[in-house]
């Protein structure tokens, strides 16, 4: 039951979890935007560093940053025409926290079906370290052990940026009070251009990453809003080390309960402990009653 | 004697209705709707690929014999259902009343096609199935409606004379919460019981499901020669990483929807060699000379092989309709008696009907063998041996 092969099961899934919920919480966080758009952007980083394997060879390791380069470019002409109106004021932004969940809703909709008209439905996927990796007793297909890393790192590094660099503290400190920060000096406005860039590019990092063992079609991202959703909920609104717990968690979850109480299971045991985490801590794992950070 | 003023209006009149009349001579109207965008969006594109591929090559040789009188180009009018089989009932209404094509294609799914069902019958405008598989179209009682593809009680109730014929004792059982998994399995389990095929294992499991190493590590330990996944393609593709990793290494291993799919191919590359799934088509069974044909066709213009069960079954629906209209014409009544009463020649052989089932075309199996889907089973359309699945890559 607590095999090497399981954790490192968990691990790989719930690394990929981490990394989605990172992104969401950002956006979440900072403008108490509700992202349902994440997924779609999952999407188009998988196409983009499908399609730059597939057409230009370029190799998608290779591809990941520029892919979520790319991405964050997205996330700019998003807040550029869609929500930097909104931001401008206070009362304005209260509105669009209310509006937020229709806009980004209209966009994945918007988002899903131009991919399926331009990329067709036909779902994509292509051969890439495709050996299987002896790791002790266990064993791992090279794509999602390459993933495995990828996702960790890039959390780890996303951590350390709001640990210990002036912009990470900036986007921390609009975390906790947009109006106190402003006090003492952080644009607000630069602060949410910043977190939707992260946030975006996050989301394009993960397609990439999924893309190495995952088959690519124009409504994958769906369920990965759900999971992002789940986890920063579970680890707690704005609590970037409570998605990264988080996700974890719904791996280990996911792997290691499948195995105890059967597959049949797998989405009352995942969705009942996350009731009972809301019953029990309303503000998630990781968070608290008043603030995020 | 007519007036200058009325032979000017005859002539007028004449001259502005001979375009009309040429057009609507030329081309014979054929309409469906196909998913286009939304959840189905990603298992229609080989459909209306198929389609389009009939389309040219009957236009390519001059268009669609009517009843042995003459040919006429096809044109198509489609549109999108976006997955709702609710609205592809709407369209259906509207190719038929409002757009008034001369013959329908089939949509995409098992639910869009019992969705449209009471319109086409209503309507009494004959259409031949496709991508549809459930016993519930037995059930529809419908005159104007066929269904060219074999259903989950053919897939599930035959498997047990496969496992039996090489050999299999012990099987573990895994199926998708999904319609045709669980038809599937519905009429496996009893199968394999009266076969006196033992299951070791037997477990369900979300679409959603993300990782299959503890479910997968659980089916090893049960120790089977043989596991039936009853899956769709994203967990078959979970099945193929997964089983790598845990080590399953049971000499039979079937994927029910996946394997034969081109992104499939493209990922596992060698490691699908062994992979058993359902199919009854191969372009090298040489009692169909129909089928190399159309694979190398579809091939040429697409850039992939064809899927060996949506494609064809949709190239099966269009050339019955192709060959009932040659025999009877555009004439509604006389289709539905032509495809009720008669034998069709397609790519997958010999087609007819008994009420909306086809009965001409025998359920099989498929195992991918040096990159090619094989028949397996039954022995009498077989183009290979079974051979027990190898070591993983």
């Amino acid at each position: 039951m607590l095999s090497f092969q399981l954790l490192i099961a968990a691990l790989a899934t719930g690394s990929v979890y981490a990394l989605i919920a990172v992104g969401l919480n950002l956006i979440y966080g900072t403008m108490r935007l509700l992202n349902v758009a994440h997924g779609d952007l999952v999407m188009l980083g998988a196409y983009a560093t499908y399609w730059s394997f597939s057409l230009l060879h370029v190799d998608p390791l290779i591809a990941v940053p520029f892919v979520g380069l790319l991405a964050a470019g997205i996330g700019a002409a998003a807040y550029f025409f869609l929500f930097q109106h909104f931001l401008r004021t206070g009362s304005l932004t209260d509105r669009i926290e209310a509006n937020s969940l229709l806009v980004f809703f209209g966009l994945s909709i918007a988002i899903e079906n131009l991919a399926s008209l331009a990329f067709s439905g036909n779902p994509q996927a292509y051969e890439y370290l495709d050996r299987v990796i002896r790791i002790g007793s266990a064993s791992i297909v090279g794509n999602r052990l390459a993933a495995l890393i990828i996702a960790l790192c890039t959390c780890i590094g996303v951590l350390l940026f709001f640990r210990l660099t002036t912009l990470g503290l900036a986007v921390r400190a609009i975390i906790q009070s947009r109006d106190a920060a402003e006090i003492v000096g952080v644009s607000a406005r630069k602060t949410y251009l910043l977190t939707f860039c992260i946030g975006f590019g996050l989301a394009g990092m993960t397609g990439a990453v999924v893309s190495l063992y995952s088959q690519i079609w124009p409504f994958m991202g769906f369920s990965y809003t759900i999971v992002g959703f789940v986890i920063i909920i579970l680890g707690g609104l704005g609590n970037i080390v409570g998605s990264i717990v988080g996700g974890l968690l719904l791996g280990v979850l996911e792997t290691f309960g499948v195995a105890a109480v059967g597959a049949n299971y797998r989405s009352i045991l995942i969705y009942g402990v996350f009731i009972a985490i809301i019953i029990i801590r309303p503000q998630g794992l990781f968070g608290t009653k008043s603030t995020a950070r | 004697m007519l007036s200058k003023r009325t032979v000017i209006g005859l002539l007028t009149a004449a001259l502005l209705s001979i375009p009309a009349t040429v057009q609507g001579a030329e081309k014979v109207r054929v309409g469906y709707s196909i998913s286009r965008t939304g959840l189905y969006a990603v298992a229609t594109p080989v459909q209306q690929q198929t389609y389009e591929l009939w389309r040219d090559q009957i236009n390519a040789a001059g268009g669609l014999s009517i009843g042995g009188k003459g040919k006429r180009q096809i044109e198509f009018v489609s549109y999108d259902d976006q997955s709702e089989p609710s609205k592809a009932a709407q369209i259906y209404e509207k190719l038929i009343s409002s757009d008034k094509v001369d013959l329908l294609l089939s949509p995409w799914g098992t639910a869009t096609h019992i969705a449209v069902a009471p319109v086409v019958e209503r309507h009494k405008f004959p259409l031949i199935g496709s991508t549809a598989s459930t016993t519930l179209v037995r059930d529809l009682g419908a005159k104007y409606m066929w269904f060219t593809e074999v259903t989950p009680a053919d897939f599930g109730g035959d498997l047990p004379k496969l496992l039996g014929s090489i050999g299999i004792k012990r099987v573990a059982i895994i199926a998708m919460q999904l319609p045709l998994a669980l038809e599937t399995k519905k009429f496996l389990v009893p199968a394999l019981h009266q076969a006196g095929i033992e299951i070791v294992f037997d477990q369900e499991y979300p679409p959603d499901i993300k990782d299959m190493t503890g479910l997968l590590t659980s089916v090893k330990g049960a120790a089977p020669d043989g596991v039936i996944a009853l899956s769709y393609p994203n967990d078959s593709m979970l099945y193929l990483s997964t089983a790598r990793e845990v080590g399953l290494t049971a000499k039979f291993q079937f994927l029910e929807i996946g394997p034969t799919e081109a992104f499939i191919q493209h990922k596992f590359g060698e490691n699908l060699d062994g992979i058993v799934t359902i199919g009854h088509w191969s372009p090298d069974q040489k009692a169909w000379p129909k089928a190399r044909p159309f694979y190398d066709a579809y091939k040429a213009r697409f850039n992939e092989a064809p899927d060996n069960l949506d494609s064809v079954v949709s190239y099966m629906s269009a050339e019955i309709l192709q060959q009932a209209v040659e025999k009877v014409g555009l004439n509604h009544e006389k289709i539905r008696e032509a495809i009720a009463t008669g034998t069709f020649d397609t790519i997958n052989g010999l087609v007819r009907f008994k009420g909306a089932t086809n009965v001409g075309t025998p359920n099989g199996y498929l195992q991918i063998q040096k990159g090619v889907p094989q028949i397996i089973w039954p022995d009498q359309i077989k183009t290979a041996d079974f051979q027990p699945k190898g070591p993983w890559k």
